[in-house]
């Protein structure tokens, strides 16, 4: 059985050292739940926000996992739409990584607004066409949907299924889910914010294909560190070092176009003559600064890793990707947060005073418990499902020659 | 049916915030709650200051951004042009205040009965007062009003949802004008229905220049300034209001 044969070859993911995770991860529970009944009993005072600045980590922490979601797809289309089997040992793991951020994208929401007992009932009771928040609040129910199918197949295939049907599911939800994910459900996401024209920072038609982009860069460095730490508690190799490169290279990618977008949509600030325009470019390099840095910075040093681990020390990848990825990681989170909090730091008349917004101690504590529940769930799920590097078929890596993909008539 | 609308003489106000104590009393908004606001400003460089003042209802926008981002039409717009807040509808997401290019719109942070000005309960009140103190709740508010006959007129100031200006709508069934219009000491606000031509609010238009606030939107407010210019950007806010009230 599965489940058996991993706890027999968990390598240093040991009984002792799972259980010692799991209560870290369920004392982080624990005070964000504590936070979040406080929050409930005495208002959302306790947050940092007002209403000059009525969204804040909340709302980043929103946008950055349903981006995170949605850029986990791309690992199903790798596997069924280009081909490459060696990456199926993470597909299940790639839609779990979507369904959990996706549950984390809607736990943060559900934090933010005010009478979490009617958020429910949108769409269903309640809906108004011209909102992309109405809309978007139906793109996760389909987009949950799509996931649970391609991942009741990907398990079926996984525990042996030989039936074509199940091949077929699995192979065209994933390839289906990659246009859903970026087209119907995050750049609209982008639109949330580009369609308030009351915020210059945010009006932007550049913002939904933008947020697509860092979708997928998201997800995907999500994904390689989950791959290598996997692993390295498992002391076997999930994927090997030629398809972790390829990763690598696919992110290197996936940053150098998200920074030209990132370039371009600054040089546009840089160039604004408009009060609100100038506002938020000084608090760009101002207050924001910092994250500012971590923001493009962290891009740019991520590709200088990424660039240095493949090109010249291929075997100091597997701790390249990781400082990559978590450098990545961290650009992303600067920009979601940048993006919904210098947008409110300018004033919207000149006569109103903005109070500049920073997360309080009750916010960062109810975003550190969701993000512990996630990775408590995943945790359990990971557990209890069957995953492909226990099925019994062994998978082929193609062939590498000097640190090249070998041409297809090499391929073993 | 009329379209509701202001008009606003900038000309004649001189910040005695008298209609920001009538809206509190009428409409019983808890602290730091202020459907109308009026702003306090400098501009010019010392000795050539001067100090203005910007009353800000909320603008029924005749294209009204809360309304189009609102996702379950909470915020809607009546057939005489005034934009309400159905309160059992609201699920406190705040689009609408991030939409508003005006800023007039309030969340409830702070539940609204921890959030009052005084404690109504406290017997050490009416000894202070000799007895003198009216009941918090302006009956009207709880009950229902508008087109869709719901709660929209504030009453309870409902805990997580957004909250703005009515025109004071339960006083306008009952043809009586907003109490802001009704309390200002030297006619600061003409109201009634613009499209009426012998309207307050339309005569007051026929013979000056008017503007609107961030015309550029295309939102269309239906409230007019008149009297002078718009603030410019170069002006100096001289007061910060917290607007998560309570403690």
């Amino acid at each position: 059985m599965a489940t058996s044969a991993r706890t027999a070859g968990q390598g240093l993911l040991s009984r002792y050292g799972w259980t010692i995770w799991i209560g870290i991860l369920a004392v982080l529970v624990a005070q964000g739940l504590y936070s979040f009944a406080r929050q409930r009993i005495d208002g959302h005072q306790l947050a940092g926000l007002d209403d000059t600045a009525p969204w804040g980590l909340y709302i980043a922490g929103f946008v950055f996992f349903v981006g995170a979601s949605a850029g986990s797809t791309v690992i199903g289309l790798t596997v069924h739409g280009f081909g490459r089997k060696d990456y199926e040992p993470l597909a299940t793991r790639a839609i779990l990584i979507g369904l959990l951020s996706l549950a984390a994208a809607v736990t943060f929401i559900a934090v933010d607004v005010g009478r979490i007992e009617r958020m429910f009932l949108l769409p269903w009771f309640w809906h108004n066409p011209t909102s992309m928040f109405f809309y978007t609040s139906i793109t996760y129910y389909v987009f949950a949907a799509i996931l649970l199918a391609e991942l009741y197949y990907t398990v079926r295939l996984t525990r042996g299924s030989t039936e074509p049907r199940d091949r077929w599911m699995a192979k065209w939800l994933a390839i289906m889910a990659v246009p859903f994910a970026l087209v119907v459900l995050h750049a609209p996401h982008g639109a949330l914010f580009a369609v308030v024209k009351a915020r210059e920072f945010w009006a932007n038609p550049l913002l939904p294909p933008h947020f697509a982009v860092v979708a997928l860069v998201s997800g995907l460095a999500l994904v390689i560190p989950v791959a290598i730490v996997t692993s390295w508690l498992k002391k076997r190799e999930l994927v090997g070092t030629h398809t972790l490169a390829h990763m690598g290279a696919l992110l290197a990618l996936l940053i150098a176009v998200t920074a030209v977008l990132d370039f371009f949509d600054w040089l546009v600030f840089a160039y604004s003559d408009k009060a609100a325009g100038v506002a938020a470019w000084d608090i760009l390099f101002g207050s924001h600064l910092v994250l500012s840095v971590i923001h493009v910075g962290g891009y740019m040093a991520a590709l200088a890793t990424l660039f240095f681990v493949l090109r010249f020390r291929r075997e100091w990848l597997v701790p390249g990707l990781v400082v990559a990825c978590a450098i990545t990681l961290l650009a992303v989170a600067g920009y979601r947060y940048n993006l919904v909090t210098v947008g409110q730091a300018v004033s919207l008349l000149p006569v109103i005073p903005v109070n500049e917004y920073w997360p309080s101690g009750t916010e960062i504590s109810i975003a550190v418990g969701i993000i512990a529940l996630t990775a408590l769930s995943y945790s359990i799920l990971t557990k209890v499902l069957p995953l492909e590097e226990d099925a019994p078929a062994q998978r082929e890596e193609p062939a590498v020659v000097t640190g090249r993909l070998a041409p297809a008539g090499e391929s073993t | 049916m009329p379209r509701y609308g202001m008009v606003i003489d900038l000309e004649r106000c001189m910040g005695c915030r008298a209609c920001m104590e009538a809206c509190k009393v009428e409409n019983n908004t808890p602290e730091g709650a202020f459907w109308m606001h009026v702003f306090r400003f400098e501009e010019g460089e010392y000795p050539d200051t001067k100090v203005g003042f910007l009353p800000r209802p909320c603008q029924h926008c005749e294209n009204a951004p809360c309304v189009k981002v609102c996702p379950v039409q909470a915020r809607y717009m009546q057939d005489d042009g005034v934009v309400l807040t159905d309160f059992k509808r609201c699920i406190g997401c705040r689009y609408c205040i991030v939409a508003c290019p005006y800023g007039v719109n309030h969340f409830n942070w702070t539940p609204p009965e921890d959030a009052y000005y005084l404690d109504w309960d406290d017997p050490d009140l009416e000894k202070a007062t000799g007895g003198a103190v009216p009941p918090y709740d302006n009956p009207d508010l709880d009950q229902p009003h508008g087109d869709r006959g719901t709660l929209v007129a504030g009453g309870g100031h409902y805990d997580g949802t957004t909250e703005k200006c009515t025109f004071c709508v339960q006083r306008l069934e009952k043809d009586l004008l907003p109490a802001c219009v009704s309390n200002c000491p030297v006619d600061v606000f003409s109201f009634g229905d613009l499209d009426d031509p012998e309207s307050a609010p339309s005569q007051a238009l026929r013979s000056r220049r008017a503007f609107r606030l961030k015309e550029e939107l295309n939102t269309s407010p239906k409230v007019f300034y008149v009297g002078q210019p718009p603030p410019s950007e170069e002006i100096r806010p001289i007061d910060i209001v917290s607007s998560t009230g309570g403690q």
